[in-house]
C-alpha cells in the first residue's frame, strides 16, 4: 500500500499515519519529499481496510498494490487453471466448451429433443434448469428433482454432461447425484453461506457475476469457495445491469480479457441471459469467443414461443448449428479449437 | 586519479558503511530486547525526529541536508524492520 500525505501535512499527522502502519503490522518506508511524503507499507500481517488509514488526518490519497484476493489471483496460478470433467471435456484448454440447452426442463421428450440436437451439433454439456427461481412466484416455478433426473438421462443417451443450477446449499447432496457443475446465478454471487458450501462440494462450480457486480466482487465470491478447497471454479460473464434498456443486461465482453489478466479461472459467457433476446445472442456469441471466452452458455428450445420460461432468449435449433458453424471459423482465428 | 582509481575508494568505502550499519543494526536489535521488556512501543517518531536532526547538524556536504534526511529515514525504515523481528521472536519464546 502507498500512503500519500496530502502537501503541507504536519510532521505530527504524517508521524501518526506512521504509528498506524507500524502497529497493523507494516514494515513502512518513509520518502519525504519537497513538498508531499509517500509512505510505503510493506508486508502484510492481516487483512485491512485501505479506508481506516485513507480516513486519517493529512493523507491525501491510499493507493493499495495486492489485490483482496489470493487463491483467485493469477499470480497463485500463473499457467491458468484447467477444469477437468468427465468424458474428457475440459474448461480452460484450447477448446472452446459449449453448453447449451433449455432455461428449464419442461418435460422428458421435450429434453431429449433438445439433448440429441445441441449434441449433434457440437455442445458438451446441456444446460437447464428444474429449479426456476422467478420473479412472479405464479410463473413456472420448474420440476424440481424430477427435471434433473430427466436431463441427466437425455444427457447421458447423448455423451453429454450437465450443469444446474443450485438455489441452496440444502440441495447440494441432491444436486450432486445428477449434475455435473453445479451452477451459481447471479442472484446468489453474494451468498456467502452457500458459497461456502460448495467450497466442500467434489464438483466444479459454476459462478455467474451478479447483476451489479465488479470484477473484484466476483472473483471474492470465487475466492469463497476456493477458500474451502474446491479450486475447480469457473467463472461467468452473464451481463451487467447499465443504463442501456434495449438489451437486457450490458454483455460485458471486455471482463473476459480483464479476467483472464486478474485470475487463473477459466471464463465462460452467457450472451442469452445478458441480451435476453435470441436475435442478439449469436454475435455477442461470436464476440465472446472473439474475446478469448473458455466457453459459451446458449440457451436452445425445440419450440421457443411456446417455452414455459425465457423464450424470448432461446435459439431456435437452426440458429444454434448455424452459430456453431460461425464458431468454428472464429475459434481457430484466436488460437483455440471448437467441437 | 583515474575512475578505477576512485571506483576502488568507493568499493572501500561501501565496505565499511556497510560494516556500521550492520554495527548500529545490532545496537538496534538490544534496544529492540528492552524496549520489549519494557512494554515500550516500536515505533518513536520523537527518537527519530532526534537521530534526524543529529545527522543533518553532522552533515559538512557536499550531499544536501535532505538528502542526508532521506537516506537516514530509510536507514530508520530498515531499523523498524529490525525491530520488529526482534520483539516478535521475543515475544514469542514468552
Amino acid at each position: 500500500m502507498v500512503v500519500v500525505m496530502q502537501a503541507g501535512a504536519q510532521e505530527a499527522q504524517i508521524q501518526h499515519v506512521i504509528d498506524r502502519l507500524v502497529s497493523m503490522g507494516f514494515d513502512v518506508h518513509r520518502s519525504t519529499g519537497a513538498s508531499h511524503t509517500v509512505l510505503g507499507a510493506v508486508g502484510l500481517g492481516r487483512d485491512f481496510d485501505p479506508r481506516d488509514i485513507e480516513l486519517l488526518d493529512g493523507v491525501r490519497q491510499v493507493v493499495r498494490i495486492t489485490q483482496p484476493y489470493k487463491l483467485a489471483s493469477r499470480a497463485f496460478r500463473p499457467e491458468g487453471t484447467i477444469v477437468e470433467l468427465p468424458r474428457g471435456v475440459r474448461i480452460g484448454g484450447a477448446e472452446v466448451v459449449i453448453a447449451a440447452g433449455p432455461c428449464s426442463v419442461e418435460s422428458a421428450e421435450q429434453i431429449e429433443l433438445i439433448a440429441a440436437r445441441v449434441a449433434a451439433a457440437g455442445a458438451k454439456i446441456l444446460r437447464g434448469g428444474g429449479f426456476k427461481p422467478r420473479s412472479s412466484p405464479y410463473s413456472f416455478q420448474g420440476l424440481g428433482e424430477e427435471g434433473l433426473r430427466l436431463m441427466r438421462e437425455a444427457a447421458d443417451r447423448h455423451g453429454l454432461l450437465v450443469c444446474s443450477e443450485v438455489m441452496d446449499a440444502s440441495q447440494i447432496p441432491m444436486m450432486l447425484s445428477y449434475v455435473d457443475i453445479l451452477q451459481v446465478g447471479a442472484r446468489n454471487m453474494q451468498n456467502y453461506f452457500l458459497l461456502r458450501a460448495l467450497g466442500g462440494a467434489p464438483k466444479p462450480v459454476l459462478l455467474k457475476r451478479g447483476l451489479s457486480a465488479t470484477i473484484e466482487e466476483l472473483l471474492l465470491s470465487a475466492e469463497y469457495i476456493m477458500s474451502g478447497g474446491n479450486y475447480n471454479v469457473i467463472l461467468c460473464e452473464r451481463g451487467i445491469r447499465t443504463f442501456e434498456t434495449y438489451t437486457r443486461n450490458t454483455l460485458d465482453i471486455a471482463a473476459i480479457p480483464v479476467i483472464k489478466k486478474l485470475s487463473h479461472l477459466p471464463i465462460v459467457a452467457d450472451p442469452s441471459h445478458a441480451t435476453g433476446r435470441r436475435d442478439k445472442v449469436p454475435p455477442m456469441a461470436r464476440a465472446a469467443v472473439a474475446a478469448g471466452a473458455d466457453g459459451l452458455l446458449l440457451e436452445v428450445h425445440n419450440d421457443p414461443e411456446y417455452a414455459l420460461s425465457d423464450g424470448a432468449q432461446s435459439l431456435y435449433f437452426e440458429q444454434f448449428d448455424k452459430l456453431m458453424a460461425e464458431l468454428r471459423i472464429i475459434a481457430p482465428a484466436v488460437g483455440r479449437t471448437i467441437a | 586519479m583515474t575512475i578505477d582509481d576512485w571506483r576502488r575508494k568507493i568499493d572501500e568505502i561501501d565496505r565499511r558503511l556497510v560494516e556500521l550499519l550492520n554495527e548500529r543494526s545490532h545496537c538496534v536489535v538490544e534496544i529492540g530486547r528492552i524496549k520489549n521488556i519494557a512494554g515500550e512501543p516500536l515505533y518513536q517518531p520523537s527518537r527519530e525526529n532526534q537521530v534526524l536532526d543529529a545527522a543533518v547538524r553532522a552533515n559538512p556536504g557536499p550531499l544536501p541536508d535532505a538528502a542526508i534526511r532521506r537516506v537516514f529515514e530509510r536507514i530508520l525504515d530498515e531499523a523498524r524492520s529490525v525491530e520488529r523481528t526482534v520483539m516478535s521472536d521475543e515475544h514469542g519464546k514468552k
